[in-house]
């Protein structure tokens, strides 16, 4: 199976490589957006923040964290979508890969290209803005995305099995990376939701993630103990991601019995 | 049930099926009592076939008739209503990796290439996919290129080919992992002379190692023969 998912790895990589400029113009867009977000921190002098600084860094990570969350939230549905209007989603569905595989591993290099992305940006973001990087703890921001990609990976699962089925997930895509912007704590602390819509900072894998993100990577404190933080991100992806998986290979069943896996 | 158990099913299978070929002779696929209905309506109805080992067939029909239908399902692309497919006796649903892994595919049509893609970089693909060891891919990919008379074409883009070149591409990936059926929906299409017979030298090939090829063609090509030719008509294959 890891040589149909380094296949698939290697496909993006070149066709990446064949837009010339996609991935600086990805990447200058993204230094567009620090720069942007560094004179709106200067108006930031509120707690729990301290100084503008330390809401530089909190939002910058959460950005980044976002970025990292499109790639495995909106990317597989586009890319899934341009396959079936390509015709080479069939390619994929007849191979002995299996088009549950391959749909799994269209995450792949979207989320390692927005991980090298993200990071680069945050050099950036150290190197012109001066952000306060925790060099002791930020290399564990590596495997800490990993484990959060696990984590994000259900939700893209079920987005492209919704593409398969009704073949858009565009809106739903939005309203999902909508939703987990407002109760994730990417822009703001958590501590700020209204009491109403506090539980749902606590029952998803993103709050933790971006927790742990910022702990290795700015120092911030943890809101809960780490193991406790480790244990949601572990707990969500080891019930969800085999469950998420179940619902695309349904999915693909379904397409399969009514001759729409095809279609687009 | 074990792979044996479900070969010697499907044998057993084979020699009930009432067609034309001979059930002494080992067989590559066997469908039995297939039916699939659009919108009501039985496309395919209790359909039987048998197609033995090293033997081109072809499959004939009007438009609309399910002749695609029938491809789409026996490529593991639909599921059918009613009814069993064995390719060398592995049935999709007991061994999907395995049964794919025997079966090389060519849709109508020309897509399935990725445009930006060089033609050496869509065929390296499709040997990932395949699972063709690391150690043969190169060979593969450097014989099917030369299988469709590629080599001069192996940096060129996808999208700066012809229709006919783009049709050679699709054809050396379905015959780059050498599999032991070869489904070719309206394979002619956009080939010229020169492009068909390499299809036809293609087939030859297949069938002297064995393996076995269907095809949805027209009947009146010149040059263009199979061993075995069935008309699809009322839902039900019956040999020409």
């Amino acid at each position: 199976m890891a040589g149909g998912a380094l296949a698939l790895i290697r496909r993006d990589f070149q066709l990446a490589l064949s837009y010339r400029f996609q991935l600086v113009a990805g990447t200058l867009g993204g230094l567009f957006t620090l720069t942007i977000f560094y004179y709106v921190s200067r108006l930031v002098r509120v707690g729990p923040f301290d100084s503008p600084d330390e809401y530089y860094a909190f939002v910058i990570v959460g950005i980044l964290i976002l970025q990292v969350l499109n790639s495995v939230l909106a990317g597989p549905p586009t890319i899934l979508r341009q396959e079936l209007v390509a015709g080479t989603f069939e390619r994929l569905a007849v191979s002995p890969f299996g088009p549950v595989g391959a749909v799994a591993s269209m995450m792949l290099f979207p989320f390692i290209l927005a991980v090298v992305t993200a990071s680069i940006l945050l050099l950036f973001g150290v190197a012109i803005f001066g952000v306060d990087l925790q060099l002791s703890t930020a290399a564990l921001a590596v495997p800490a995305a990993v484990f959060g990609g696990l984590a994000f990976a259900p939700f893209g699962a079920l987005l492209v099995a919704l593409v398969i089925v009704v073949k858009q997930a565009a809106m739903g895509t939005t309203w999902i990376i909508a939703m987990i912007s407002l109760v994730a704590g990417i822009y703001f602390p958590v501590a700020l939701l209204p009491g109403w819509i506090a539980w749902a900072a606590e029952v998803q894998p993103f709050t933790p993630a971006v927790d742990l993100l910022r702990h290795f990577l700015i120092g911030l404190p943890l809101r809960e103990a780490a193991w406790l933080t480790i244990a949601k991100i572990a707990g969500f992806s080891a019930l969800f991601l085999p469950l998420s998986l179940w619902v695309l290979a349904a999915a693909v069943r379904l397409g399969q019995r009514r001759g729409t896996i095809t279609e687009y | 049930m074990t792979p044996d158990a479900v070969a010697r099913d499907v044998e057993e299978q084979a020699t009930d099926v009432d067609t034309a070929s001979s059930p002494a002779r080992p067989t590559t696929l066997v469908l039995q009592g297939v039916t699939k209905r659009w919108a009501g309506r039985a496309v395919l109805d209790q359909a039987d076939l048998v197609v033995e080992r090293a033997v081109s067939a072809s499959v004939i029909g009007h438009n609309g008739t399910g002749k695609t239908t029938l491809l789409r399902i026996l490529a593991g692309l639909i599921l059918p209503e009613e009814g069993t497919i064995a390719l060398d006796g592995i049935r999709q649903e007991d061994d999907r990796r395995e049964y794919q892994r025997r079966l090389g595919y060519v849709s109508s049509g020309d897509g399935g290439l990725y445009a930006r893609l060089k033609v050496k970089q869509n065929l390296e693909l499709w040997a990932g996919l395949a699972f063709v060891a690391p150690s043969q891919r190169r060979a593969a990919i450097e014989r099917s290129l030369a299988r469709f008379g590629l080599e001069p074409l192996a940096s060129r883009r996808a999208d700066r080919l012809s229709l006919g070149q783009r049709q050679r591409v699709r054809l050396a990936a379905a015959f780059l992992h050498e599999p032991q059926l070869v489904l070719l929906d309206e394979p002619f299409a956009s080939l010229d002379d020169q492009g068909a017979d390499q299809l036809m030298a293609a087939i030859a090939e297949l069938t002297r190692r064995g393996g076995s090829s269907l095809a949805c063609a027209p009947a009146d090509r010149p040059g263009v023969s199979f061993d075995q030719a069935y008309v699809l008509a009322d839902g039900g294959l019956h040999p020409a």
